[in-house]
């Protein structure tokens, strides 16, 4: 199912915003990319000179580490110039302007923002207001285009094509970035998408998979099940990907007990056994172990865990790259 | 009219060869009219060779138009609105009566309030008819009853909360009794505000996709309900009692008022023209009407797949409360005012600055600026075949004079075409198109998601109480 890329197919995206206006073609090219930057991983100096002079400015409104990081290393990869910005979740309280924020920080010279924040949307603005590339790395519960992108890249690494593939996403949907972004590029892709949690964790997403579908084949448009029956998702599934749960959604009303979550939709050897032999265990981190996942079965020799973490700084740097590229405008040098 | 300034006398005026409209009488048709010192001289109506060429889709003239829910920000927040700019905008939109709503800093919960607002309105020079809405409760707090005789006393034409519903239901049922025997409507923003905390937008389909917590249907059918309850358990003792739910946006809700009508409960509501025309898929980014948001068989369309996302998506010009709804709850209320459910359309005109809009989605004020725009609307839901001319204009005008009931603004005069009364009317060209810009609309709310976007429905001229209101630049 996977569309072949067009001869000589280039990038037409200014921005990294969400994988949804993504076409199988440029997710092909993001792929091939992140390949050549593996490659470049695999050198005894893992670094390039694609970015030199180009200042890529790291803003994160909302704690993170592993994500910023992976951004910051493949930025450097690059020989971008990096500057870190921790904004901080207090100042989205207070109603400090992310709009003076993005101004200020291009008038400092960027060329390029990566960003999270904790309201969905939020790199739209920044996008509107900044003249150069915006790469979002995660906003509320809405989009994480690159976790999604290096999640296929890792089940493309070690299933090749994804297409027919069942592949299930386990837990808490409802305030998953993570889970809205894969369903849009693993439906481009055209696996076979679950997926499963508790009903209050998943409140709107049969309306999407089943109202919009009606037989329509559109890229982004193929079906996706969404059930609460763990047993019939786990069946002969090819990739598991379990989600953080947060202790928040017991406070807010959504589940009794961390107790209970874990023994209904906790990712165990004992669950795990009904999906296919070598299935691929993924969590996009940070993991509460023995809540959504059990400890024995992260460590387990199918778990990729540590693949994504390592692959995301190739994926990362490729957009990097493809961005700075279709952009060189962009690329005054700051 | 060359030399003629807002606020003058219009003294003589002569519309040839229009489309009258007279919801009043009931009828719509080609015809003249003219105006003599400020009155209403003539109407007549043509007939045979002398109508031939004259329809519906070229200059219509109306009655001023009505519109019972606006915000104007005056005192409190002028830096979105004032007294004049609203005023200003009422009449660039048609409108010659406005009723503003009480959520102003202070609250409009004592007269001292409304007496700075009607000199506001009076140093404005503007002849828009400003009416007045006092607050349910002390600071719209919804702990103490606010001076709801005093205000009565005053000339408050309603009693709300708007912003927020009235939070206790024994405050409201107790304003519910306290107004039946002023005669007065309490108006209604029906929220369950238990369902709705840091809600972002209607809960679906796209605030599934865009990862927005959501406001559901549910959150206004039970607030309706148990207003509804409230209502007829105070019947007996207060038979003047009368309840106005504004801005219904949902198809439970509205089915809850059409039953307790049909019961007959004395209960009304409105409707805006955002949540008739516009949907949900606006926050991804969508720019359709609410009738090209549905296929064939009902069916709400996917606007991914039809390639129909035009702009950015989480453009906060698009947040609003109670949210836009998905085009099935649309349609549901384009049949409510079809079938008189919805008594009128009002506009919820809520204009904010960039300091409370251009800001991330989830952060952003609710509202949209919408009095300049609300005719516009209305004439492409009639262009489109989907609302006749009449019912619009009914809608807008003696619609929500019924709703008033006892104060239906203008003094009390009907709101039709009136020979011998001042004149009260707009000429508007419905074959004629504008540009909503920063620059055209005359709020200082420019939080429009129609901005850029070409109208039909350009008003001409605006005469409110046979002085000058409005009128086109270029005409």
């Amino acid at each position: 199912m996977i569309a072949a890329p067009a001869p000589g197919a280039t990038w037409q995206h200014r921005h990294v915003l969400d994988v949804d206006v993504f076409s199988a073609a440029d997710i092909d090219l993001v792929m091939r990319t992140a390949d050549e930057m593996k490659e470049i991983l695999a050198r005894p100096i893992p670094k390039v000179p694609a970015l030199r002079g180009t200042s890529v400015t790291i803003i994160f409104w909302e704690a993170s580490t592993r994500t910023r990081v992976s951004f910051e290393v493949a930025a450097k990869n690059l020989s971008a110039d990096v500057v870190n910005i921790a904004a901080g979740t207090s100042s989205v309280v207070k109603g400090e302007s992310l709009v003076d924020t993005i101004r200020t920080v291009e008038a400092l010279g960027a060329d390029m923002i990566v960003m999270r924040h904790s309201v969905s949307g939020a790199p739209y603005l920044a996008a509107e207001v900044f003249g150069g590339p915006v790469l979002n790395g995660g906003d509320g519960w809405h989009g994480h285009p690159t976790q999604a992108l290096l999640d296929l890249y890792t089940m493309r690494a070690r299933l090749g094509d994804v297409a027919g593939r069942k592949v299930v996403i386990l837990g808490d949907i409802l305030h998953s970035r993570v889970a809205r972004s894969n369903i849009w590029t693993l439906t481009a892709m055209g696996a076979d998408l679950w997926l499963c949690g508790p009903t209050t964790l998943l409140r709107g997403f049969d309306a999407w998979a089943t109202r919009w579908a009606d037989g329509r084949a559109a890229p982004g448009h193929g079906r996706f099940t969404v059930t609460s029956d763990i047993d019939a998702a786990l069946r002969d599934a090819e990739v598991v990907m379990a989600l953080r749960l947060q202790r928040e959604r017991m406070d807010a009303g959504l589940l009794p007990s961390l107790r209970e979550y874990s023994a209904r939709f906790g990712l165990t050897r004992e669950r795990l056994a009904a999906a296919r032999p070598d299935a691929l265990v993924m969590h996009p981190g940070p993991m509460n172990e023995g809540v959504e996942i059990a400890a024995d079965v992260a460590v387990l020799d199918r778990s990729v865990i540590l693949d994504q973490v390592a692959n995301g700084v190739a994926v990362r740097m490729a957009l990097l790259y493809l961005l700075s590229g279709g952009h060189p405008e962009g690329m005054s040098g700051g | 009219m060359a030399e003629m300034r807002v606020g003058d006398t219009v003294e003589r005026l002569d519309v040839e060869r229009a489309w009258l409209v007279d919801p009043v009488a009931g009828r719509e048709g080609p015809g003249e009219i003219s105006v003599r010192g400020g009155r209403l001289e003539s109407v007549s109506w043509l007939k045979g060779a002398a109508a031939k060429g004259v329809g519906p889709e070229g200059v219509l003239v109306l009655p001023g138009l009505l519109d019972i829910h606006v915000h104007l920000r005056e005192p409190g927040n002028e830096d979105a609105e004032t007294i004049a700019t609203g005023l200003a905008a009422a009449a660039h939109g048609g409108f010659t009566s406005v009723a503003a709503m009480p959520n102003t800093t202070p609250a409009a919960d004592d007269p001292a309030v409304f007496a700075r607002v009607r000199a506001a309105a009076e140093s404005s020079g503007s002849p828009v008819e400003l009416l007045l809405h006092g607050a349910v409760t002390a600071g719209r707090a919804g702990e103490r009853l606010a001076a709801l005789g005093e205000l009565a006393d005053a000339g408050a034409v309603g009693f709300s909360d708007d912003g927020a519903p009235v939070k206790t239901p024994v405050l409201m049922r107790n304003a519910l009794l306290y107004l039946g025997a002023i005669g007065l409507p309490v108006f209604e923003h029906a929220e369950d505000l238990g369902l709705t905390a840091n809600a972002e937008g209607h809960e679906g389909v796209v605030s599934a996709i865009l990862g927005l917590k959501g406001w559901p249907v549910a959150g206004e059918e039970a607030a309706v309900a148990r207003d509804l309850a409230l209502l007829a358990g105070v019947l007996p003792d207060a038979p003047g009692a009368r309840l106005h739910v504004t801005h219904v946006s949902t198809a439970p809700a509205l089915e809850l008022v059409r039953r307790a009508k049909a019961a007959g409960l004395p209960v009304t509501c409105d409707v805006t023209p955002h949540h008739l025309a516009f949907t949900d898929e606006w926050l991804a980014g969508a720019r359709r009407w609410s009738w090209e948001a549905v296929a064939g068989d009902g069916t709400v369309r996917d606007p991914w797949a039809d390639r129909a996302l035009v702009g950015r998506p989480f453009d906060t010009a698009t947040k609003v409360n109670p949210p836009l709804r998905s085009a099935d709850h649309a349609a549901a209320v384009l049949a409510a005012l079809l079938d008189g459910t919805a008594d009128a359309v009002a506009t919820d005109h809520a204009p904010h600055t960039d300091v409370d809009k251009h800001v991330e989605f989830g952060i952003a004020a609710n509202g949209i600026s919408g009095v300049e725009t609300a005719l516009s609307v209305l004439l492409a839901a009639v262009a489109a075949g989907k609302l006749p001319l009449l019912r619009a204009v009914k809608a807008l005008t003696t619609g929500p004079a019924s709703v008033l009931g006892a104060r239906p603004g203008r003094r009390g005069a009907p709101r039709g075409l009136v020979v011998g009364a001042a004149a009260d009317l707009v000429v508007v060209d419905a074959g004629a198109t504008w540009t909503v810009t920063a620059e055209t609309l005359a709020s200082r709310g420019k939080n429009s998601p129609l901005l850029g976007r070409e109208l039909p429905g350009r008003v001409l001229l605006t005469v409110a109480d046979g002085r000058l209101a409005y009128r086109d630049g270029e005409s």
